[in-house]
């Protein structure tokens, strides 16, 4: 009887399970990702087609983790995939021991998994390594069901595997269902953000058609459907497959007059059921799905035999279904029509019996299960200490949002336990936990009303330490006024320790720095440093306070005294030896030098010494993937892009998460754009994107002007200004140099489009560029002095790119941008402004050495660099105005080929770099070997190759070889 | 086979709702060419009731685009995420609407049911597709946008106050909703909404205006809890369409 189930065939789905397995297994290229997330509405055969689906792809060879996620509303975190992994366990034993081991270390590492910082992105990164040990080379799919109801961390964990970050070949299948969508769900951001990806689709389920509707009747029933109950089965169905089964098989076995509404069908077949049967449905309708046989039991309490003969007549009737790990509602419409077929009393009956049976065996899920059944029992004194357990076990695996509510839960079920018999709890710690996990998840409004009501508890007053926590939270809202305020008030209350006031100062100076109110920030930190050198242990607060008073003076120009005090502060964490404090005053003391002070080289070399040092500190994944970050972006503005290629190869190899996660990503891509590796700078931008659509902005403005810039190479200007267009609609006052980096890129798309004459010049646009332009420069008045030499840069770029558009390229205005570049110190702006320079100059037929001059510099800035794009222009400039690129002075005079007598002069003049690519090549190894050795792309080893070339004067691998055995021996 | 639910501009239509716009420029561009189908959707062609909200529509988001060029908002990310939220409900129900799904809100329905006639007064159409955007599906488009910002929906915020321009941008682009009219018509709001002690403290005016907040912060509250959630969503679906109806009533056609 329980094969009748499924036999129903799969009708109409034909060309969606092509699609599915094209675009989750045959179309993914190696290394690569890819997401098909399906939508449908209730009963449209979402399920049975991710069955399917897998079933296939388990065929040819991949290994498919499947999991569903719980509507319980307060599940736990990474649910889903630990029931993924537990059902491979399953099912894997009999066959790869390997793969066993591999799915059984995954759990034991969650088993074990603690609390701590940065614990959120480490448990990502273990997480992948170990789907990379289960998958051992085969494509892994991940398959979601019920996505509607996934949890905060695992729609992350997704995110970041997608992105490619987990370094992880993945597909994930997942649905969703539509009518959830509707409202506020927050997966409906996540979509729109990620179908626009080129590695994911969303498939829009829709009902069967009238021809995919009469075959399936036609199935169920065993012979073609007269006209009129065709008709019939199509009106009431819409094509709706699980409704067409239904009804189909009420025409099949003649049971009188078609039900009008499924819910009706359900209802007649509930009243249909043996008495057993009917208490076994309730009890599976008020569980938690899947449900174990053995809880089935101890909730229903039947002899063993008269249990299965329900079970099987419930399966019977269509209403149940049973799996290897239990047994489910057939379908969400039972759960509905069965809701109000209880009276309240016999529901918490039924919760209380499954809350018993849970506490005496521990399961999966255990504690959220237990406090969901205690609560809906009606006992919360009991559902609170599991309500407790919960909240802990979420934070273990770093869900705060799932914390936060377990901890809200508890505080509700605390109030509703008081009175006679109440449980002893301390109702204030609970809050105190809510709010901290409130905090942590971005609640900031929520954890500030729960401080609100602790301090009401507590007659109105906080406690010192409470009030720099509500103070801190007011901060990380955006409401800098009475954070100020708070903090304030803590540094006046005498009842506050010394401890607490240095605490409340470093805090103020540092949010004082943020507000741009440099000289209060000055004597905050200070005040907070003469505190600290009363109190014992006050480390993190000298970081913290040197940190804001470094940045203050360094705003109010005397950048000397602002690095003494962060010199003084890593000094002073050295010798306190907490690797946290260590770290942070590295990091600021790089930040300081990278950014306010401009000596950028320094910066990175404090940036890379951090590195180290945070590595061996057992730092690696957070401090040193920020330092590294902070290296990068230093050295690409400098123009060394190798060693800044190098760099972020390093620090990518952590699998950093979030926000550190895109900074590199950026940083990387904005290489491969300078580079002009598409497709690099394409996946780079995808997986930025990716990581967006899980939330946040900062970034936005950057990944929409590199990818303007990638279109720009490839020639389409269009995609560039809708880029451009897009990012001035999104951009915040505060971002001003980030914003003056996108009207440049606008207003160069323009140009290049009435260049190249492939896009017209749309005027509108030009003239929003410009207002936007006057913007960036009336703000930039009142920034940073370093911001606005950036800035500075740009407008003139922007300048000089207007006159270019108006079909006069000013060569003045393109020399004061490169001499605007050339004093900070950024070779590759420069150069991009001599070349314009040249052109401008060209086009007037005028000066045609200076122009010649102008290229050359440019051309060897350029193929320094590494900057193909822009090198290939110049060559195609110069080609066209018969300028010869090659400085005649450093030509290898007519001696081609001929290996000179090599002193030992000759290794001398290569670069440390260029000695390690030779030594490789020595090596026998190709560049693309080389390449992966050192972490820097084929393409810059043959820019190393061909200097070595240069440089040796010689023209071959084995020529420049003989020369490095011969002078290394 | 019975006719496709937009007639000849079907297959246009169908193609058109297929690309989901992700920015505040697409979005123009999206009513834009919506505008362009809807007027020749037989019988009523220009006279069509959605017709005269969607040209409503398509001008104010121009100006809120326009706005966003001018710098004219505290946080124009967050508004321009909120405007294409908004935005995406309005397609949203037009994509339910066009395959016939019963999930369609029925706050929509009442209009969409109106676009082959009887035809009903520009004003009262304009202002029922006004109703059912901003008091059913703005609350979810600011949850959901709050959401996406790591963001809350908090009174005397940067964000609040782009918003109420918003409102500004509304009133301004409504010339023949003159000020008699507007409260005529917040009366019959507050009067549905059935929240008359709010109405009774003089608020008339902001009242109206913040109702869809107010919405916002308490379908925020309740937003992990799917079940209020949804019996949220479904309350702002009943009053907003009797609301709607009301306004397509002979009763509305007192309003122009």
């Amino acid at each position: 009887m329980a094969s009748d189930v499924d036999t129903a065939p799969l009708v109409g789905r034909a060309d969606q399970l092509a699609m599915l397995r094209a675009a989750l297994l045959d179309d993914v290229a190696q290394g690569h990702t890819a997401a098909v997330f399906v939508t449908g509405e209730s009963g449209v055969g979402k399920t049975r087609l991710l069955r399917e689906t897998a079933a296939r792809l388990r065929a040819r060879g991949a290994v498919v983790l499947t999991g569903a996620c719980l509507d319980i509303g307060d599940a736990s975190p990474l649910h889903p995939l630990l029931q993924a992994l537990r059902r491979l366990d399953g099912d894997t034993a009999a066959s790869r021991a390997r793969t066993t081991s591999a799915v059984r270390g995954l759990l034991q590492m969650f088993a074990e998994e603690k609390a701590g910082p940065d614990g959120a992105g480490a448990l990502l990164e273990r997480v992948s390594r170990g789907l990379h040990l289960i998958a051992e080379g085969r494509p892994l799919v991940l398959v979601l069901d019920d996505l509607q109801w996934v949890d905060r961390t695992t729609r992350q964990l997704l995110l970041y595997l997608l992105a490619g970050l987990g370094d992880l070949q993945l597909s994930v299948l997942a649905a969703v269902r539509a009518e959830s969508l509707q409202g506020a769900h927050p997966l409906r951001r996540v979509l729109t953000e990620l179908r626009r990806l080129r590695s994911v689709r969303v498939l829009d389920l829709a009902p069967l058609d009238r021809a995919g509707t009469e075959q399936l009747a036609a199935a169920v029933v065993g012979r073609p459907l007269g006209p009129e109950a065709a008709d019939l089965v199509w009106q009431r169905s819409g094509g709706n497959p699980f409704v067409v089964e239904e009804l189909a098989r009420d025409l099949r076995d003649g049971r009188d007059g078609l039900s009008d509404t499924l819910r009706e069908i359900f209802l007649d077949r509930v009243d249909a059921l043996p008495q057993h049967a009917h208490q076994v449905v309730h009890a599976v309708a008020a569980g938690v799905e899947p449900v174990e046989h053995w809880l089935l039991a101890k909730v229903v309490r039947l002899p063993e035999e008269e249990l299965i003969e329900a079970v099987r007549a419930a399966v019977a009737h269509r209403l149940l279904v049973s799996a290897d790990d239990g047994y489910r509602l057939r379908h969400r419409l039972v759960a509905e029509v069965l809701a109000h077929e209880l009276l309240p009393a016999e529901r918490s009956v039924l919760h209380r019996r499954y809350a018993e049976a849970l506490t005496a065996a521990p399961a999966e899920l255990h504690q959220a299960r237990l406090a969901h059944h205690w609560r809906l029992a009606g006992e919360p004194a009991r559902a609170l200490p599991a309500a407790v357990a919960a909240a802990q076990e979420a934070q273990r695996l770093h869900g705060y949002a799932e914390a936060h509510r377990h901890w809200s839960v508890a505080v509700q079920l605390a109030d509703g336990a008081a009175g006679p018999g109440a449980v002893d709890v301390d109702r204030g710690a609970l809050l105190g936990h809510a709010a901290e996990a409130a905090h942590h998840c971005g609640e900031h409004a929520r954890a500030l009303a729960l401080l609100e009501e602790l301090a009401t508890g507590a007659g109105g007053l906080l406690s010192c330490s409470l009030r720099i926590r509500r103070a801190r939270y007011l901060a990380s809202a955006g409401r800098s006024a009475p954070a100020e305020e708070e903090y304030r008030l803590v540094l006046e209350d005498p009842a506050c320790t010394p401890g607490e006031r240095a605490t409340a100062a470093a805090y103020l100076a540092e949010l004082l720095v943020q507000m741009g109110r440099y000289a209060d920030a000055g004597q905050r930190a200070r005040e907070a440093l003469q505190l600290c050198s009363a109190v014992e242990g006050s480390v993190s607060e000298v970081v913290r306070a040197s940190a804001a008073l470094g940045f203050s003076e360094a705003y109010l120009e005397d950048p000397d005294a602002g690095l003494a005090v962060m010199r003084e502060a890593l000094t002073v964490a050295e010798r306190s030896g907490r690797p946290d404090d260590i770290a942070c005053a590295y990091l600021h003391l790089a930040e300081l030098l990278t950014g306010p002070l401009n000596v950028i080289e320094e910066g990175v070399v404090v940036a890379r010494r951090g590195a180290e040092r945070v590595a061996d500190l057992g730092l690696g994944r957070t401090y040193e993937t920020r330092l590294l970050a902070i290296a990068t972006n230093g050295l690409f503005r400098v123009g060394q892009w190798a060693e800044a290629e190098k760099v972020v190869a390093a620090a990518l190899r952590h699998r950093p998460s979030g926000a550190d996660a895109v900074e590199l990503l950026l940083a990387r891509c904005r290489l491969s754009v300078g580079y002009g590796e598409e497709e690099a700078a394409d996946r780079d931008l995808d997986a930025v994107a990716t990581v967006l659509a899980g939330g946040g902005a900062r970034h936005v403005l950057p990944m929409l002007t590199l990818r303007a810039g990638l279109a720009m190479w490839q020639g389409r200007h269009d995609v560039a200004r809708q880029a451009v267009q897009r990012g001035l609609t999104e951009s915040r006052s505060d971002d001003v140099a980030i914003l003056a980096a996108l009207v440049w890129h606008g207003l160069r798309a323009e140009a290049e489009a009435l260049a190249s004459r492939t896009v017209e010049v749309d005027r509108t646009a030009v003239r929003r560029l410009r207002e936007a332009m006057e913007r960036v420069a009336t703000r930039s008045a009142s920034a940073a002095r370093q911001v606005r030499s950036v800035v500075d840069g740009f407008l003139a770029l922007c300048a000089a790119e207007l006159s270019r558009i108006d079909g006069r390229s000013d060569p003045q205005l393109w020399a004061r941008s490169a001499l605007e570049w050339d004093r900070g110190n950024h070779p590759y702006p420069a150069a991009y402004s001599r070349v314009r320079q040249a052109e401008a100059l060209l086009a007037r037929r005028s000066r045609t050495v200076t122009a010649a001059k102008l290229l050359r510099q440019a051309y060897e800035v350029t193929q320094g660099l590494g900057a193909v794009p822009m090198t290939d222009e110049i060559r195609a400039l110069a080609g066209r105005a018969r300028i010869d690129l090659q400085d005649r002075t450093t030509e290898p005079a007519g001696r081609p080929g001929t290996v000179a007598e090599p002193t030992s002069d000759e290794l001398a003049m290569l670069t440390a770099r260029e000695r390690e690519v030779l030594a490789a090549v020595a090596e026998g190894l190709t560049n693309k070997e080389i390449g992966q050795r050192l972490f820097i792309s084929e393409r810059t080893i043959g820019v190393h190759v061909s200097h070595i070339f240069d440089k040796l004067q010689v023209r071959t691998r084995v020529q420049a070889s003989a020369i490095f055995l011969r002078q290394s021996s | 086979m019975t006719e496709p639910v937009w007639g000849p501009v079907h297959r246009d239509i169908v193609d058109l709702l297929a690309d989901h716009p992700a920015d505040v420029p697409a979005v123009v561009d999206h009513l834009t060419k919506l505008q362009d189908l809807l007027v020749r959707l037989p019988p009523l062609e220009a006279s069509n009731p959605l017709a005269d909200f969607n040209r409503l529509y398509l001008v104010i988001t121009e100006s809120v685009l326009d706005g966003l060029y001018d710098g004219r908002f505290a946080d124009p990310v967050f508004l321009s995420r909120l405007d294409v939220e908004f935005a995406a409900r309005y397609f949203d129900a037009l994509r339910m609407w066009t395959e016939s799904s019963p999930g369609t809100p029925k706050a929509w329905t009442c209009l969409f049911e109106r676009m082959r006639g009887p035809d009903a007064r520009p004003l009262p159409s304009a202002a029922a597709g006004v109703n059912a955007h901003i008091n059913f599906d703005l609350p979810f488009a600011l949850v959901t946008t709050f959401d996406h910002l790591e963001s809350e929906p908090v009174d005397s915020s940067e964000q609040h106050a782009d918003y109420l321009e918003i409102n500004a941008i509304f009133a301004d682009k409504i010339p023949s909703l003159r000020r008699g009219y507007l409260e005529r018509w917040q009366l019959i709001i507050d009067t549905l909404n059935g929240d008359i002690d709010d109405w009774y403290q003089g608020e008339l005016v902001e009242y109206t205006r913040d109702v869809a907040w107010r919405n916002a912060q308490k379908i925020w509250r309740c937003r992990h809890d799917p079940e209020a959630r949804e019996s949220e969503r479904a309350r702002l679906d009943r009053t907003a369409a009797a609301l709607g109806r009301l306004l397509l009533s002979p009763l509305g056609a007192l309003l122009q």
